[in-house]
């Protein structure tokens, strides 16, 4: 792996796009049967009958999908040291088995820490997108390491 | 079944505890998070981390679980509802490592009526995840819509 991207290469307003997730239904149940058990993110019926319309993925699930994006397109060639939180996650719209999702990436902000010199928190915004619409909005905290740390 | 006008602001409940095996960090690891302080312990003990973390999204999954489960097991006095239009400041404030329990817990901290969907309420809670010392691992500002009582509906 090659680490392309320290602190140092990322400036506000600058964009990236990445990412092609197939959604499922059957790895839709799976999440759910593990984190998420309710019977709109397991069972076609029970989510024709809720708010959401039809089955749809949970939130954490939608998520989840996000981090594997990010991870594969972009975390693995930061020099990444793991997240400090979300600032903000906004669940638009359901997303339902045979969507396609990807992510469309602006930074925010980046923020020196006093507490780790050799560091500092990049502000990203993911935009997420099915092949119709966007589905989720998230503000992640990634602390990336600067050059030579 | 409980409305939106049932819910109190100030109710507190402990969700139960989770016990994180490695095993189960790295195969969350792998699916979703393949960064390689969670999936490959010998990358994660020369990271700065020293061995592996979960996922934060592991993490707070795992309330999310606990939360349903505290749910149904209410039985008919849960809440009704479901839906989240999100959630705000979450923090992993500490790395979470194979062996140890973390106790999860939901607070009530707002109510939000909703012009645009009347049928419905918001309510927002603070959420955390602590070792058996008590210190912070996982906090975070959930969201969640809630039925309100029909006119003329029993309790």
């Amino acid at each position: 792996m090659t680490t392309t991207y320290h602190f140092e290469d990322f400036k506000p307003g600058q964009r990236f796009g990445f990412g092609q997730y197939e959604v499922t239904k059957e790895e839709i149940i799976e999440f759910a049967r593990d984190f998420d058990p309710q019977p709109h993110h397991l069972d076609e019926e029970a989510g024709r009958n809720s708010i959401l319309g039809g089955l749809a993925a949970s939130g954490w699930h939608v998520c989840s999908m996000g981090m594997r994006m990010f991870a594969e397109a972009f975390a693995n060639q930061t020099a990444s040291r793991g997240g400090v939180g979300v600032e903000e996650c906004r669940w638009m719209k359901p997303v339902r088995p045979g969507d396609v999702l990807r992510i469309e990436m602006e930074v925010v902000e980046t923020r020196a820490l006093k507490s780790m010199p050799d560091a500092g928190i990049v502000k990203f915004r993911w935009d997420i997108f099915n092949q119709r619409e966007q589905v989720a909005s998230l503000t992640l905290l990634p602390i990336v390491s600067k050059r030579g740390a | 079944m409980m409305w939106f006008e049932d819910i109190t602001i100030g109710s507190k409940a402990n969700l139960g505890t989770h016990t994180f095996t490695q095993d189960e960090i790295i195969a969350f690891g792998k699916k979703y998070d393949p960064q390689p302080f969670h999936v490959d312990p010998l990358a994660a003990k020369r990271s700065s981390y020293g061995g592996i973390i979960a996922s934060g999204w592991h993490t707070v999954a795992i309330w999310m679980r606990l939360m349903i489960d505290f749910q149904k097991s209410l039985g008919g006095s849960g809440m009704r509802g479901g839906v989240s239009p999100g959630f705000e400041d979450l923090r992993w404030i500490k790395p979470v490592r194979p062996g140890m329990t973390l106790t999860y817990s939901t607070e009530t901290i707002e109510k939000v009526d909703l012009k645009s969907r009347p049928e419905l309420g918001l309510i927002k809670s603070r959420n955390e995840a602590r070792d058996e010392n008590g210190a912070l691992y996982m906090s975070f500002i959930g969201k969640g819509f809630v039925f309100r009582k029909p006119d003329g509906a029993t309790p």
